[in-house]
């Protein structure tokens, strides 16, 4: 394929990337995670929604400043080459532990639900490859499959019907029956399940039509957001408020209530097919850091793509120190309302930083 | 000037067939010199001997002006007949080539029910009479290559001037003339000189023996290679989706049309997952069935000592010894014993408590169904693909299954045929193409040229820039 050219890609691939990154495994948990607002929590993922787009402003503000840099560039050219370099190093950090962390919680649930009882290792060594080969083809083929695993999981919304069917609308009545400490539980556990489209600032530098990017990235966002909403409201309708408090995937449980002649349990095909999702969130994270190895050393290599691929593998399989890990994982998407907020920040210092004849290109 | 005949001679020693016929004329004695294996005596006599005798050879025949050896040379082994006046010292060409060649039949291996059912013959120029015929258009065009270090064998690139794609065009030159190869047999080693990713699985040229195929993928826009002693020609660029169309889609109404692709479409994807979802099902998640389905299918296997892996492997093995051999036996027992083989072996391999009975229905379903696409290798890929799943499922269940799958998916969208992406409905899209993709429109809509040909007629609407 064209791996010379930079700029490749096209607004359908620009949507999908959007909307597929966003779309992991936070999603299948969401309802339990908003739990403490109770029923009134279905309108909260359209909150997000408003929240992201609003996020989405600087974030494409700052790529058309600086259109043929990716945020490693921008942080070398903002802050200087060293505290540029430290910064991404940080980043690389967040990004390879993020990484492990939504391997390892796609493979636990793997295990869980579909592998009882055997050994992960292999499964996900190999789903590491398949990311790895995902990658190696560069972030338009990251994006084409994106467009793919949209097309062969969008009909999971069908297997909601059960869960309409049984559920009860008056649920989702009154809207605001929560108090600010509930809002806040909610907003800050569930508002990671949104988390994804902030790469686009690593990906901008590569797309076509930079001027309509806001766009685009705008109606991927808002596709996935339905995606979310769905899920949220029907739970809402479907469970109790002590079963979406206490049942961890809210989502799994309603594909088990699908009921066909020839298939039951629909949350094994579910949780399986889902894969497709977490191998375009990761692919497109891999991609991430492995672009920000290339802007610490300086030189684009293969390699780091093998290392980075290792160190995630070490980082899951890790058989030392389970807690830490454990509490690693959960609290690094806390990192991601940092990274949230961090394109304000730069937009405020580009715009206070005195001018350079190259700086503004 | 002028070669001396001995230097011929000498070039052409060691060689039977080659015939140095000397005869008088009223002015001379000449040397008549060709090759017998490739020259028929009725036309040596109707296009050589006679115009001689009665002095108008050289109405038929080209003077070689500046003749040197090579030049000579290629002519005998073409088939030409070279007359030489010593006199004169001066060597004229007939074109003679008569040799033997089987008649336009009726095609094996892409048989349509209703429809034309010519197919190509071995003959270059018969194969290009079966499409100039259909195409009767000065805008078709053709460049004409020698490839093969050792057998020199001709090939053609026939191509619309009007519709085609001059890039595509250039890159199929340029992959022509780049081919380094001792010999050609069949254009299908060809076409695997010319891939750009000779590792993957899958056919990124489109390989037929009907000139309606060929005829309707040059009025597409598409670049037809064929090659002499060859009776397949190549069509290139392809989309996977097109590896399942038949022409006689277009031949039937568009309903029936509809349904029967759609079928060979999905049963592609079908064939692949079938027996591999047995294995994982029974190995890893029996609860996916209902009671009722999983207390037959126990039953059916009840005596069965092997695991399903297993099982499966060895069903699977059985139906391709079956036709593997019933492809390689002689065609008059081949029918018979493939048949009575099955059913023997189906039968008593359930008795024998081997395989189970469901397990043989599904085997059969999907080896039928790995057969519907019209094109042969692509029929190949799925049952070969088959083989990928059925492990994946034994190694992790449903989970390998999809990891096998985003493989597939993964490794489709990244496969190019001339360039151009594979997978045409995703890319490069072009919305003309989905009146003709799982549903076949009625004829009258299908006005627009594929988005894969990239064609330059200004009938169909610009394809979304990406390559």
């Amino acid at each position: 394929m064209d791996m010379n050219k930079v700029k490749t890609l096209n607004r359908y691939h620009v949507i999908f990337l959007i909307q597929n990154v966003i779309v992991g495994t936070s999603v299948l948990s969401l309802p339990n995670r908003l739990s403490s607002m109770g029923y009134s929590q279905w309108w909260m993922p359209l909150l997000f929604g408003i929240v992201a787009n609003l996020l989405l402003i600087p974030i494409i503000w700052l790529g058309l400043q600086y259109k043929n840099d990716t945020l490693f560039v921008i942080h070398e050219k903002l802050f200087g080459k060293w505290i540029g370099k430290l910064i991404n190093i940080m980043l690389l950090l967040y990004f390879i532990v993020i990484i492990a962390a939504v391997c390892s919680s796609y493979i636990e649930l793997v295990q869980v639900v579909a592998l009882i009882n055997r050994k992960i290792t292999i499964p996900l060594l190999i789903f590491l490859c398949m990311v790895v080969y995902i990658v190696s083809g560069g972030i338009k083929s990251i994006a084409r499959f994106c467009m793919i695993s949209f097309l062969l999981t969008l009909w999971f919304l069908y297997f909601l019907k059960w869960g309409v069917m049984d559920g009860n609308i008056s649920h989702t009545l009154p809207l605001f029956n929560f108090t600010k400490e509930e809002f806040f539980t909610a907003s800050k556990k569930g508002l990671m399940a949104i988390g994804g489209f902030e790469l686009i600032s690593f990906y901008f530098p590569h797309i076509i039509n930079q001027k309509k990017a806001f766009k685009h990235a705008s109606i991927g966002l808002w596709i996935s957001i339905g995606f979310t909403f769905c899920f949220s409201l029907v739970s809402v309708m479907f469970f109790s408020q002590w079963q979406l408090k206490n049942v961890l995937y809210p989502v799994l449980n309603l594909f088990k209530e699908v009921e066909l002649s020839f298939l039951e349990r629909i949350d094994v095909l579910g949780i399986t097919m889902w894969v497709f999702l977490i191998l375009s969130t990761v692919a497109a994270y891999l991609w991430v850091a492995k672009k920000g190895l290339d802007s610490i050393r300086s030189t684009p290599k293969k390699i780091h793509l093998y290392i980075i691929a290792a160190v995630v593998f070490v980082l899951v399989e890790f058989p030392y120190m389970e807690e830490f890990q454990q509490l690693m994982f959960e609290r690094v998407f806390y990192l991601m309302y940092a990274m949230f907020l961090w394109p304000i920040l730069l937009c405020f210092i580009h715009i206070l930083k005195p001018k350079k004849s190259e700086g503004g290109e | 000037m002028g070669i001396p005949i001995e230097a011929l001679k000498s070039k052409l020693a060691g060689i039977e067939d080659a015939v140095f016929k000397q005869i008088e004329t009223t002015e001379d004695e000449v040397t008549l010199i060709y090759f017998s294996s490739l020259v028929d005596k009725l036309t040596l006599h109707q296009m050589v001997i006679r115009p001689l005798s009665e002095g108008i050879l050289e109405n038929s025949s080209e003077v070689i002006v500046q003749p040197n050896i090579s030049e000579l040379i290629s002519a005998i082994t073409e088939g030409s007949t070279v007359v030489y006046f010593p006199k004169q010292n001066v060597y004229l060409k007939v074109n003679t080539f008569s040799a033997p060649s089987a008649s336009i039949t009726v095609t094996d291996t892409e048989s349509t029910v209703i429809g034309p059912t010519n197919a190509f013959t071995e003959s270059l120029e018969t194969n290009l009479s079966l499409i100039k015929r259909r195409i009767q258009n000065l805008n078709l065009k053709s460049n004409n290559f020698v490839i093969g270090t050792e057998t020199h064998t001709q090939v053609t690139v026939l191509y619309m001037d009007n519709i085609a794609n001059k890039e595509n065009l250039d890159i199929v030159i340029d992959k022509i003339q780049n081919v380094n190869h001792p010999g050609f047999n069949d254009s299908s080693i060809l076409q695997k000189l010319m891939d750009n990713h000779p590792f993957s699985p899958f056919p990124q040229y489109h390989e037929t023996d009907r000139p309606d195929n060929a005829v309707s993928a040059l009025l597409d826009g598409r670049i037809v290679i064929l090659m002499n002693n060859s009776n397949g020609v190549i069509i290139c660029p392809i989309s996977f989706f097109e590896l399942f169309i038949s022409p006689e889609d277009y031949y039937n109404r568009w309903m029936t049309a509809s349904l029967l692709r759609s079928i060979r479409f999905f049963g592609f994807f079908l064939t692949i997952i079938m027996t591999p979802t047995y294995i994982s099902v029974l190995t890893y998640h029996p609860e996916m069935l209902p009671f009722d389905v999983l207390l037959n299918l126990q039953e059916s296997r009840e005596k069965v000592p092997f695991s399903p892996l297993i099982e499966v492997l060895f069903m699977e093995l059985v139906i391709e010894i079956l036709r593997e051999a019933g492809s390689r036996m002689p065609t008059k027992i081949g029918q018979t014993i493939g048949i009575v083989g099955g059913i023997v072996i189906g039968t008593a391999a359930v008795e024998a408590h081997l395989v189970s009975n469901t397990l043989i229905v599904l085997v059969a379903i999907s080896a039928l169904l790995s057969f519907l696409p019209p094109n042969f290798i692509m029929s190949n890929t799925s049952r070969f693909m088959r083989y990928i799943f059925i492990f994946a499922a034994g190694m992790f269940g449903l989970f390998g299954q999809m990891i096998a799958f985003a493989w597939l998916f993964h490794h489709l969208l990244t496969l190019t045929s001339l360039n151009t992406a594979y997978m045409t409905p995703i890319i490069p899209r072009k919305s003309s193409d989905l009146l003709d993709s799982f549903v076949r429109m009625p004829a009258k809509f299908l006005k627009h040229t594929s988005g894969i040909a990239k064609a330059q007629s200004k009938k169909s609407p610009p394809v979304e820039k990406e390559e």
